[in-house]
Order: structure tokens, then C-alpha cells, then sequence
């Protein structure tokens, strides 16, 4: 039977009488009580207060206080209560506001008598005007009903959260990280090779549960394995391997069968333990709870043994030798890659006065730039900023320090530019290039010198010429000696014979 | 008693033409005659170093390209030993040694006999010839004596073209040495045992063996130049008269001016009717000046009366050259060249030498 309704009186601003036992001011003027209640009319909004306080916030302040029951009224009507610890008007708000939302309403109080918290008609709370004479355990004082309940049981929160089922979303299958992989005795050691030949890192050990019927002797034993990132061309074998259960860590102690989404935000749920496991399945199956996680070792322990039975021991060898050489004759082969670093050309005497004459037409930065080495088989000219301004000779590119090959020209077999020269065996003042027919001509690094300074030296360039023309061009003075005219000086002087009339 | 003309071949090759060519040292041996010379160049000359003959070749042909263009010259020909062996005793002739008692008719005889073998020899008959003859006795003209004189704290000494003993040169600080070295020339030299006219007559006759020689030496002081028959008839050929404008053309204008034109005065007053190659050469001279070719006189030289002469009938004869039917130059550069001509062809000398010419002014 309902009571009429009894007045509730909103709180006036600076207020500071109240009826209610146990309610008081804050700081703000706010009626509050030592305690906060939520009256939720059904568990499922008892969840749904839970899933949507977890999104932002954690129970971890709520949980010393936290208290969830059943409560029955006179007319055999039962509700949910959530009870805690009010401290602040602040948590009151945050509570009232997600009760709001869900549907439930907000009290506050001390012992059992219990007001309707502030609400936007009364910024400052209700007082109640006159108490209900009861024995019930709660009396609720709403503006649009009072009630008295009695607590029939209690909840706990761990087994409303474990009793949950997880809601199917296949998106969690996706989510890099961790993965708690649990495979049944018969598949542990195939999945445990399989990870080892994969060369898939992790960590492996084996729990036990009770039997599940009466009719086993021996305890269930499962194989648990920590995957801490496992390959994706694995997750659909894992998660649709009948026997293997991949599970999600959700939280410190917890983790969601993969596949699936707890209500409760689970990580804002300090009631796991986070030295033990708790693997919540779906479909409707109870979790599987690791007190203690097993000792876990790595994978690669636990690799298939097998052990040779046949043969000796060991074969050991009777004697080692240096290996022998493989040689491959070293070939220049035309090669269409594009030229790059042509730095260098080789001239041919016959081209050599050529090069002279066409030295005197080049602009000064490239005489700077350029070496030259003459030598029996021809002049070898280097510019390290490009060979292209003297259009002469064969050009060649530089693969390695002191190191050509003709352009437009590749080694085979194609060996690193260092194992060519370290094969070549070449000293390092040499500067060595390498002709189509895959000979070296050497020539010393000291043999090259500016070509400016070589322009100007002309004896290197033609002797014999430049000594010619300066024989040819001198004039020696005409000295006449005096010279002895002996004895008898007109012995043999004879007039010339009588022309013939 | 016979003479080995091998050897006398020898010795005057190496001591007398090599030296000619490449310069150094000249060393006159025996005296040769005029006998001995005109048969020297017979037959083919054996004991001469070889490589000393390849260099007198080559220096040949350096000296003929200075000319023309020529590649190769043939070795000395009969002429040209004797001409050799003509102005070896010519030098000969002219050694100090032979100014002393008993010997002096020595020299003249030596001098007397080298005049004829000249004489003998006869002028080349074609411009290669003349060409190949005056390389080789291009430099005849600057063959000099070098005479030093010693002086100490005692007394002085002078050598007559050799070298000084050590001796006198020695302490020369304590000894207060002083050595002097002159050199002189062929016609400058002394003391001489013949009479320096005759020499320079001897060493003139040698010039008119070789016109082309004589032409590029025309600057000369002496024996001073005249046009004689050789050089008539060398400018009076085409490749004659451009191989001659080329030699004078590497002498200092004014001087080549003042010779000319002397020797043509000369030649106009006794023998004009063979003055025409000589004016020719005058003529083409004033052209190729007109043309830029050859390098104006200097100042002072161009007052000389003799220069003058020359340039001013070298500028009538030019007009009328270019005024000449058929002349080869285009109207334009006949008119540029004849207002340059123009005012030398109007000089007081041009009106003499047209006077000289018997031209109408």
C-alpha cells in the first residue's frame, strides 16, 4: 500500500537546518549524506551503469565502499541498489548523472533513510519534512515516491562481472598486442612445434582445472601461451582451430576470448588479480580462472627433441686443408646501363699530339682539374669533376679508387668493386685500368701530374722537335781563327790551267 | 808532288764551309790555288763526317726557306767548292802571319790567285742556283777576327786571332790583368800583307758569284753594292725578283733605300739601257710599301738623297705599272696604291730619276 507521498522540501540556499538524520551541507551548500544511492529497477541497469561509469572512470575509488544489493519492497517488488561512499557532491554528480542515464535515481544518506539527491529543481538537494516510521532497511524519500525496501541478497561485483557474457565483435580478432593463447592437451605440442619451426617468439605453460564430470579422473590440462605479437597469417588458424582459444588481454589478470567484448570496461575493474588469469569466453561458456599463471617458458624449450638412434656417435675429421681456389676468369662485357663517374680516358700514341694540340683549346678549369701520365702505351688522363671536355681516347669510369673500367662496360661476374681490386691484388699507389680484354695496365699514382704543368714542359712532349728548331735557330758567331801557314805556304798554290782560245 | 784533293776537300769543308753554315770557329788551312780549287768539285767528295754533312744540309735548307719554300738542296756543286776553296785563301790571304818580311808576296800571290779562280767560276745560271750558292756563302760578310789584348801591371800583348796564353790571364787580380777582345771584321782586319783594296775587290768578285747573296748584303759598307750583271739578271726574272724583294725585305728599309738607289744612279748614268730589272725592283719595292708590306724608313734614313732616289723611282715606275694595260690589280686597289704612290712619284727625286729615265713627267 502506498504511503502518501510526504513532503520534500528543497533546500534553500544558505539553509542550514535539515531533517533528514545523517544529511548534511558541503562546502557548496549541497545536501549530502555519508552515503550515495543509486535504485536501479533491474541488473541489466545495473550493468549499464557499470559498462557506462567504466568508460571514463575506474571503480577503483568506488570499490572500498561499493556495496550492489537486492532489495524487496512491502508490495514484493524488487529493485537493485548501488551503494557507496558519498564523499563529494562531485562523485554524487558523476553517479547521478550515469543513473540519470540509465534510468535510476539518485539518494543520498547516512544510515536508512535515504533523500533524493539535488537535481536541476533543487540545485542545493531535499530534505524530507517528516520521516517514515519504519523498521525497513532503506527508506527512499523521492519527490514522486517514498518507499521502504528490505535487502534480500547481496551482489558481488567480481561474479555479476565474470557471469557476464561477452558480446560477439569480430574487430577485437584484429587488434595488434598480446594474445593469451590456450590450446587443449592434445594440441599444446603440435602448437608448440608450430610456433618454434615458425621462429615465433613467446612463452608457453601448462595449467590445470578440476575434471569436468564425474566420470574424469584426471584433471583437464591445457597448454597457455603468451604470444606477444603473433603473425597475422596465423590468426585465422588460431582463432578457427577448434581446441585453441586465442584471448584478448582486457585488463591486469583479465582477458576476453578473441572475438568478443565485455559490457564492462574490465580495466577500469580493479578486481582481478593481476598474478592470475582470468579468461573470459563467450558463447555463453564460463571463464577459465588462472589463481596463479603457471610457470611460463620460452617456446624454443619446449622445440620437438628427437634423439638419432642409429650411426655413431660423432664423425670426427682426420685432417683440414685450406679450400681450394675457384677461379673465374674475369670478363669486360658491353653493358647498356647508363655512364656514371666517366673521370678518366686512355689515349693512344698515335693520338697523343692529338690531345696536345686540343689541350691548348681547353678552358683553364679543366687544365687545373685534369692529370696526366705519359707512358709507353699512351697518355692516361683523370679529372675527378668529369673527363668529358677532352673528347678523346677510350673514357673510362672509376668503380673504385684507382679503380677503372671502360665505359659503357660492366665486370662479370659481377663482383663488388672491393673484391675486384682485393683480387687484382694491386699496391695502392698504382692506379690500374682495365681494358675490354679484361687486362690491367698499372700506372703509378706518382706518374700523374697536372696537365697544366705538362702543357708547359714541352721536352716530354717532342724532344727532338724543340731541340731541332733551337739547333736550327741559332746563329754561332763566325770566328776566324789564325791558323799556321808553315814553311812553305804557296807549296801546291797553282794558277789555274790556260783557258783553251 | 800530287795533292789528295780528299784531303784538302776535307779540310776545307770542315774548316771553312761547315763553319760558313753553322757558325763557330774558322780555321783556314794551307793555302789551296786557284788549280786545285776549280778541280775539287770533280768527282764525288768521300772523308767528309757524315753527320757534320747532315747538318750543314739541314742548316742549308733552314737558311733557303727564309726565301722559299724548298724541302731539299742538292750538296755543293763544282761552283760552289771553288768559290769555297776561292774565299778560303782569301782568308788566308788576310793572316797577320804574312805581314812580315819575305812573306807579304806570299799573301798577294795567294790573294792574286783566289781573284782568278773566281774569275773562272761562272754565275749561276738559274735562281735555284743562285738560291743554293747564297746558302752558302750568306754569312761571308760576318766573318770577324777576334784580337785580344792582355794588359798586366808589366805590360800588354796583343793576339791576333787566337786565344791568349794562360799564363798572362793568371793572378789576374795581382797581377792587374785586363783582357780586352775585338772582334774585326774580314775587310777591317790588320794587319794586312796585301793591300785592303784588293781584298775587298777579292771578297766583291766573290759577291757576283752569288747575286742573291750580294742583294741581301747590299747594306753592306764594303764592298759597296752595284748592280752587276748577276744581279740584273737574277731580278730580272719573276722567282728571281720576289726571293730578292724577300732578302731585302728582312734589311732596314732606309738602308736597303739609300743602296739601291745609289747603285741605280750608278747604273742609270753608265748603263741605262740595263737598268730595267733594276727599276722593276724598285718599282714592285714601292708597291708592296704602298701595300703595307714593307716597313716605312726611319726619319733620318729617309732624307738621305740616295734613299730618296730610289723611292722616288721606284714610285714612277710603279705608276706605271699600275698604269699599265692588263696590270693585275683590281680598279680599287690600283687607285688606293697610286694615291699612296702619289707623293713620292711628285718628289724632286722622282722628277730626277724620270729625268734619268727619259719619261715624259
Amino acid at each position: 500500500m502506498l504511503v502518501p507521498r510526504p513532503v520534500l522540501e528543497r533546500i534553500a540556499l544558505h539553509q542550514t537546518r535539515l531533517h533528514t538524520p545523517g544529511l548534511g551541507l558541503d562546502a557548496k551548500g549541497v545536501a549530502i549524506g555519508a552515503k550515495g544511492l543509486v535504485l536501479l529497477p533491474s541488473i541489466d541497469r545495473l550493468v549499464a551503469l557499470l559498462a557506462v561509469y567504466t568508460r571514463e572512470r575506474s571503480l577503483e575509488d568506488l570499490m572500498p565502499s561499493l556495496a550492489m544489493r537486492v532489495v524487496k519492497s512491502k508490495l514484493g517488488t524488487r529493485e537493485i541498489t548501488l551503494e557507496f561512499a558519498a564523499e563529494s557532491s562531485d562523485r554524487m554528480d558523476r553517479l547521478a548523472e550515469t543513473a540519470r542515464l540509465v534510468g535510476g535515481f539518485t539518494f543520498t544518506g547516512t544510515a536508512r533513510h535515504f533523500v533524493q539527491y539535488r537535481d536541476a529543481g533543487a540545485p542545493f538537494g531535499y530534505d524530507a519534512t517528516e520521516l517514515l516510521a519504519t523498521d525497513a532497511a532503506l527508506a527512499l524519500y523521492h519527490d514522486r515516491f517514498s518507499q521502504t525496501y528490505d535487502v534480500e541478497r547481496t551482489i558481488e561485483l567480481r561474479p555479476l562481472v565474470l557471469r557476464l557474457m561477452p558480446h560477439v565483435d569480430p574487430a577485437t580478432k584484429l587488434e595488434p598486442g598480446m594474445r593469451i593463447v590456450v590450446a587443449e592437451q592434445g594440441l599444446g605440442p603440435a602448437l608448440v612445434h608450430y610456433f618454434v619451426r615458425s621462429r615465433v617468439d613467446g612463452e608457453v605453460g601448462v595449467a590445470e582445472w578440476p575434471p569436468e564430470s564425474a566420470f574424469d579422473e584426471a584433471p583437464v590440462r591445457r597448454w597457455i601461451f603468451r604470444i606477444p605479437e603473433l603473425p597475422d597469417r596465423m590468426r585465422a588458424l588460431i582463432h578457427g582451430t577448434p581446441g585453441i582459444t586465442a584471448f584478448v588481454p582486457a585488463g591486469p589478470g583479465v582477458a576476453v576470448e578473441a572475438g568478443h567484448r565485455h559490457p564492462v570496461e574490465l580495466r577500469a575493474c580493479p578486481i582481478f588479480d593481476a598474478a592470475g588469469m582470468v579468461l573470459v569466453r563467450g558463447r555463453g561458456q564460463e571463464p577459465w580462472t588462472l589463481p596463479r599463471l603457471p610457470p611460463m617458458g620460452a617456446l624454443t624449450a619446449f622445440a620437438r627433441v628427437e634423439m638419432r638412434t642409429t650411426g655413431a656417435e660423432s664423425s670426427t675429421a682426420s685432417g683440414t686443408a685450406q679450400p681450394e681456389v675457384v677461379r673465374v676468369p674475369l670478363r669486360v662485357s658491353p653493358s647498356t646501363a647508363p655512364w656514371k663517374n666517366v673521370t678518366a680516358t686512355w689515349v693512344e700514341p698515335a693520338q697523343v699530339p692529338l690531345l696536345r694540340r686540343l689541350a691548348y683549346a681547353l678552358p683553364h678549369a679543366t687544365i687545373a682539374q685534369a692529370r696526366v701520365a705519359m707512358t709507353t702505351r699512351g697518355a692516361f688522363v683523370r679529372c675527378s669533376a668529369g673527363i668529358e671536355a677532352i673528347p678523346l681516347g677510350t673514357f673510362y669510369v672509376e668503380i673504385h679508387p684507382n679503380l677503372y673500367v671502360p665505359a659503357g662496360h660492366e665486370v662479370t661476374p659481377a663482383v663488388a668493386p672491393e673484391v675486384l681490386a682485393r683480387a687484382l691484388g694491386a699496391p695502392a699507389s698504382q692506379v690500374l685500368f682495365l681494358g675490354t680484354d679484361a687486362r690491367a695496365l698499372a700506372v703509378e699514382e706518382a706518374a700523374f701530374a697536372p696537365l697544366e704543368t705538362a702543357l708547359l714542359e714541352a721536352p716530354p712532349w717532342e724532344p727532338l722537335v724543340a731541340d731541332a728548331i733551337e739547333r736550327g735557330l741559332e746563329e754561332a758567331v763566325l770566328d776566324l781563327k789564325v791558323t799556321p801557314i808553315g814553311l812553305l805556304p804557296l807549296r801546291g798554290v797553282d794558277p789555274p790551267p790556260k783557258m783553251e782560245a | 808532288m800530287a795533292v789528295d784533293l780528299g784531303v784538302v776537300a776535307q779540310a776545307l769543308f770542315e774548316g771553312v764551309m761547315a763553319p760558313l753554315i753553322l757558325g763557330g770557329p774558322v780555321r783556314p788551312g794551307h793555302a789551296i790555288g786557284a788549280r786545285v780549287a776549280l778541280t775539287l768539285g770533280d768527282g764525288e767528295r768521300t772523308g767528309i763526317d757524315p753527320d757534320l754533312d747532315v747538318d750543314v744540309q739541314r742548316a742549308r735548307v733552314r737558311r733557303a726557306r727564309r726565301l722559299a719554300p724548298i724541302d731539299t738542296l742538292a750538296t755543293a756543286t763544282p761552283a760552289e767548292w771553288t768559290l769555297a776553296a776561292a774565299f778560303h785563301d782569301l782568308l788566308m790571304a788576310a793572316n797577320p802571319t804574312f805581314d812580315a818580311a819575305l812573306r807579304r808576296s806570299a799573301a798577294v800571290r795567294i790573294l792574286g790567285l783566289a781573284r782568278e779562280a773566281i774569275e773562272r767560276v761562272p754565275e749561276p745560271a738559274n735562281v735555284l742556283e743562285a738560291l743554293s750558292r747564297h746558302t752558302w756563302f750568306a754569312r761571308v760578310l760576318d766573318v770577324a777576327r777576334t784580337d785580344t789584348t792582355v794588359s798586366w801591371w808589366t805590360g800588354s800583348r796583343t793576339y791576333l786571332g787566337v786565344e791568349a796564353p794562360r799564363r798572362l790571364r793568371a793572378w789576374p787580380e795581382l797581377r792587374r790583368v785586363n783582357v780586352v777582345a775585338t772582334p774585326h771584321p774580314l775587310l777591317e782586319l790588320g794587319p794586312l800583307a796585301v793591300d785592303r783594296a784588293r781584298l775587298t775587290d777579292a771578297v766583291a768578285r766573290l759577291l757576283t758569284r752569288t747575286p742573291l747573296t750580294e742583294l741581301a748584303t747590299c747594306t753592306r759598307e764594303a764592298p759597296p753594292f752595284v748592280w752587276g750583271e748577276a744581279t740584273l739578271a737574277l731580278v730580272a726574272t719573276r722567282p728571281g725578283r720576289t726571293l730578292a724583294l724577300r732578302a731585302l725585305a728582312r734589311l732596314p728599309s732606309g738602308e736597303v733605300d739609300a743602296a739601291l738607289g745609289r747603285a741605280t744612279r750608278e747604273l742609270l748614268a753608265t748603263r741605262q739601257a740595263s737598268g730595267a730589272p733594276a727599276v722593276t725592283l724598285l718599282a714592285e719595292r714601292a708597291v708592296a710599301k704602298a701595300e703595307g708590306h714593307i716597313a716605312r724608313a726611319e726619319e733620318a734614313s729617309a732624307s738621305r738623297p740616295d734613299a730618296a732616289f730610289a723611292r722616288g723611282l721606284g714610285a714612277v715606275a710603279a705608276v706605271l705599272l699600275l698604269e699599265a694595260p692588263g696590270a693585275a690589280w683590281t680598279e680599287d686597289d690600283r687607285r688606293r696604291l697610286l694615291v699612296a704612290l702619289d707623293p713620292a712619284a711628285r718628289s724632286p727625286a722622282a722628277l730626277e730619276a724620270t729625268a734619268m729615265l727619259g719619261a715624259p713627267a
